[in-house]
């Protein structure tokens, strides 16, 4: 195993460079000229484009930028000169000029955020799509499996901002069932009432769909694996059907649902924009989207390899979570 | 395969207690619900992820200024803070007096008053007032601010028509001495001189922008004091997150004494970023936070809540919520470097179904009247109605936009070609109303004169940043403007000429521009206030002529406010609401 997570963290820091390169060459070579990010209504002023071109180091070759780039990461990185110089510390992914923040700070402000509605949406989905696809194999044919599939349709069905949207409008507005939060988020560490009360709407909304989904996986899941030879030994042998499901079914049911859940989590991660959108969570969703529609180039940067990063890093998660779920998997690496 | 009912229903009593489990958990989170801010905390709900700019050397918008200059950033003179007319004139505000002019009105002084702090309690003097007014000069950095200070102080220029001074921040290349000796302070660091290049007779209305108040350079980092700028007014930043929040509470070391103008009423200030913008309207109508009010307006599909078809108030709105003209022109910026012919430019105004975009707008009772130029009526000297255009039809004129376009196949081939097989790209802010009108904008351009229009929508806080940057813009831009004070002075030259304020119609290059820069600048100097106005009106018309611009209302704004608010009126110079001037009802 030691062997295995050494090969596979030395393959995803391969794989990450790699995707750096890319990310960073696509977006220097658009045409798109990005010394004249900080001119406004001056930018028609050579003298000053060429000026901003110097201070942002976007006067040197390609490669050399992606080098300096790179040595942000470790060293952090200085702009401009005299009174109005900035520095970011390392890791350094650069310096928004729209935002007027290092985007590592940007980055680090927004990640809890989309952290906590993606954790809490993810407990709620599991929870929800287990328990109802569970039941619904259970009862496979009968009333309450013909429920789980309402359920399944209407969640499949309503997109993601008008559940949310219908949410905010009728349940906070019209009704005043809750409160309009006093902010757009409070921190965990510094009042977890308060973060879980602001967060209790979206965590629904993200849930929603996924529990739709997932309880139609599970469902599927537990069906075919209860008409499996080692089941029927299980019930030869015996065993009640509660310890039949809990210790036998459930089990290799759940790992391909472990794997999927994994990757939506690291998607998750990347930003459920449209569910920030309509809260008006500061996430790294809303993050990168005003980031692509401001043309704001290193917070695209920063967003990208971040997600790339979380992607890698939750695949080598998840194939670890396997190799203890499925003592196959174990035996075989 | 035998039945267990036992474990079954286990099962079944299982998953029915998780399920209950969270149910009551929600309904904890929901039963402990923290209401929303309350008390003396007056909350303005916008769909922007955050302010275009709150450094004072970047403020250029009308709310902005009416926003900011209430709350935080004191000038030397100051509208006056009252409705109509009388909102127009100019009081001291830092200064003792609206300034004294001599040598022909090229040389300006103001004094400041006794007792102005910054909130840390140091005193503001002539060389913060010097200090904040050199800001405008670091381009590089101070973007999309006013550029009065640059065109009007006695600098002199460089080859390449930029100033010699270039700002606080540099140290090499750099004449300070030149802007020394154009700004100079008193030995009691008390008054401040300006030397202007040219006879400026309204100076003392050119120094009411927030680009001429203090800043103290022992806080100033560049680019970053955007988001913490220094106060000089009755509040202070306690929290500023783009797409979350902005706070301000009260600066104690602030005093009435030396500000008559403004007032402090609420405890704190929330702005909340970033709000949905039905969600936003919802707020208000539905009373949800009655110490609120919206800083966007009112969607076109809400009026009628609020108003009844005449633009009035209904009974249950009348004290929440106007209609009033304000002072902008809206129209549709062409860049003229990259559609360089005329008869496209005049093709999309007349196949443009003006019609259908006022009744999406909500109707001419909301929207205003269809514009003829970039002068509002309400200039008085400087407006003549423009002619020529006696066959533009509301609802589009498909006979006469053909007819252009045919020219145009002839004339500009390239352009004729780009414009009816790629397209023209159009920016404008990203709103739900602005989706809506482009699907009118595309059909009957399309239909009317086989122009194809794209769509760019931009995030509403970051628009100008964006279309201001000449690499960036595309071929054809909403805007908005309002003079900036009562002379067409702030509105040509500012518009048209570039290296001005807000050149979106990137004339420079265009055969007729070079005769159209001669006259206006030379009228900026024309003493004679009639003859100023009647040429400001000719150049409207040259404007109408080429298309530089197509133009789009004399426009009309709708505020609403929750049931909480007082105290609330039109402030005509900022086409916005006295903001300070709100309170909160016990």
């Amino acid at each position: 195993m030691f062997g295995y997570l050494i090969r596979r963290t030395a393959t995803s820091l391969a794989i990450l460079f790699a995707v750096s390169f890319a990310v960073y060459a696509i977006f220097a070579l658009l045409p798109f000229d990005p010394a004249a990010l900080t001119c406004g209504k001056n930018c028609n002023n050579p003298a000053i484009i060429e000026a901003n071109r110097i201070r942002l180091g976007y006067d040197v070759p390609f490669w050399q930028q992606y080098i300096v780039f790179l040595g942000g990461l470790f060293a952090g990185r200085n702009y401009g000169q005299g009174a109005a110089a900035l520095h970011c510390p390392a890791p350094s992914l650069g310096y928004s000029f729209n935002q007027h923040e290092c985007v590592t700070t940007l980055i680090g402000r927004a990640l809890p955020v989309t952290a906590s509605l993606a954790i809490g949406a993810m407990i709620l989905w599991l929870i929800i799509g287990i328990t109802l696809g569970v039941v619904a194999a259970r009862f496979r044919g009968r009333s309450a499996d013909t429920a789980s599939t309402v359920f399944v349709l209407i969640g499949t069905s309503l997109p993601t901002f008008l559940t949310g949207l219908l949410l905010l409008v009728f349940v906070v507005i019209k009704w005043k069932i809750i409160p309009f939060p006093s902010g757009n988020y409070t921190p965990f560490f510094e009042n977890p009432i308060e973060w879980a009360q602001i967060l209790l709407l979206p965590w629904i909304t993200l849930a929603f769909a996924s529990a739709a989904l997932y309880t139609r996986f599970v469902r599927n899941a537990v069906i075919e694996t209860l008409s499996e030879d080692f089941i029927r030994t299980a019930r030869a042998k015996g065993l009640s059907e509660k310890v039949i499901l809990r210790k036998h079914t459930l089990r290799a049911a759940l790992a391909p649902i472990a794997t999927m859940a994994g990757l939506d989590f690291a998607a998750l991660l990347g930003g459920a924009i449209l569910t920030e959108k309509v809260f008006n969570l500061p996430g790294l969703g809303r993050l990168s989207l005003s980031a692509v529609v401001e043309y704001d180039l290193p917070i695209i940067v920063g967003t990208t390899l971040l997600s790339a990063a979380i992607v890698i890093a939750m695949n080598l998660i998840v194939d670890i979570l396997y190799a203890f779920i499925d003592p196959r998997v174990r035996v075989a690496a | 395969m035998f039945k267990n009912t036992s474990g079954t229903s286990r099962i079944a009593r299982k998953a029915l207690a998780s399920l209950a489990a969270i149910t009551l958990l929600g309904a904890g989170l929901v039963g402990c619900s923290k209401a929303s801010s309350g008390g003396n905390t007056l909350t303005y709900l916008t769909h922007s992820d955050s302010w275009t700019h709150a450094d004072p050397n970047r403020n250029y918008t009308g709310q902005h200024i009416a926003w900011f200059g209430s709350y935080m950033h004191r000038t030397l003179t100051a509208y006056k803070r009252a409705a109509g007319a009388d909102g127009s004139s100019v009081v001291p505000d830092m200064a003792t007096d609206t300034g004294r002019a001599s040598n022909g009105n090229k040389t300006w002084e103001f004094t400041l008053r006794d007792g102005i702090t910054f909130e840390d309690g140091s005193a503001v003097t002539c060389a913060d007032v010097k200090y904040g007014v050199s800001r405008s000069f670091a381009t590089d950095v101070i973007t999309d601010g006013p550029g009065y200070a640059m065109s009007m102080l006695d600098i002199p220029k460089d080859k390449a028509g930029a100033s010699v001074y270039k700002g606080p921040y540099k140290a090499d290349g750099n004449d300070a001495a030149a802007y020394d000796k154009a700004v100079t302070c008193s030995a009691d660091n008390k008054t401040i001189t300006f030397n202007l290049s040219r006879a400026v007779g309204d100076f003392n209305y050119t120094v009411t922008y927030l680009s001429f108040s203090a800043v103290p350079k022992a806080s100033d980092d560049g680019d970053k004091y955007d988001m913490h700028p220094v106060s000089t007014g009755p509040y202070k930043i306690e929290k500023y997150v783009a797409k979350d929040e902005m706070v301000l509470v009260r600066n104690d070391k602030w005093s009435k004494d030396s500000d008559p103008i403004r007032n402090a009423y609420p405890d704190k200030i929330v702005v909340r970023f970033g709000l949905a913008e039905e969600v936003r309207d919802q707020l208000v109508i539905n009373d949800s936070e009655p110490a609120s009010m919206s800083l966007d307006g009112i969607l076109p599909t809400n009026l009628a809540t609020v108003f009844d078809d005449a633009g009035v108030p209904v009974d249950a709105w009348k004290g929440r919520a106007l209609n009033v003209y304000d002072p902008y022109v809206t129209y549709t910026a062409v860049n003229v470097s990259k559609v360089s012919c005329v008869q496209v430019r005049k093709a999309i105004y007349y196949a443009r179904d003006f019609a259908a975009l006022q009744t999406l707008a909500g109707g001419a009772a909301f929207t205003g009247d269809p514009a003829d130029g970039v002068i509002k009526p309400l200039m008085g000297l400087d407006y003549k109605k423009t002619t020529g255009y006696e066959d533009w039809k509301q609802e589009g004129n498909a006979e006469k936009a053909t007819a252009l376009m045919a020219e145009a196949k002839t004339a500009c081939p390239d352009v004729y070609k780009r414009a009816t097989t790629a397209g023209l790209t159009f920016d404008i802010g990203d709103t739900d109303t602005n989706k809506k009108a482009a699907t009118i904008w595309i059909d009957s351009v399309k239909k009317n004169s086989g122009i194809i229009l794209k769509f760019n929508f931009i995030e509403p806080g970051s628009y100008y940043n964006i279309v201001l940057d000449i690499t960036k813009q595309g071929d054809l831009s909403r805007a908005g403007w309002a003079p900036d004070w009562a002379n067409a002075s702030t509105v040509i030259p500012e518009l048209m000429l570039d290296g001005y304020g807000f050149p979106l119609s990137r004339a420079g290059k265009d055969p007729t521009y070079a005769e159209f820069k001669k006259r206006a600048e030379a009228n900026l100097a024309e003493p004679d206030r009639v003859k100023q106005g009647a040429e400001w009106a000719a150049l409207n018309q040259y404007v109408m002529d080429q298309m530089w611009i197509i133009p789009g209302v004399f426009s009309k704004t709708q505020e609403m406010w929750g049931s909480k608010l007082t105290g609330v009126f039109f402030w005509e110079p900022q086409g916005a609401p006295s903001f300070g001037d709100i309170q909160i009802a016990k």
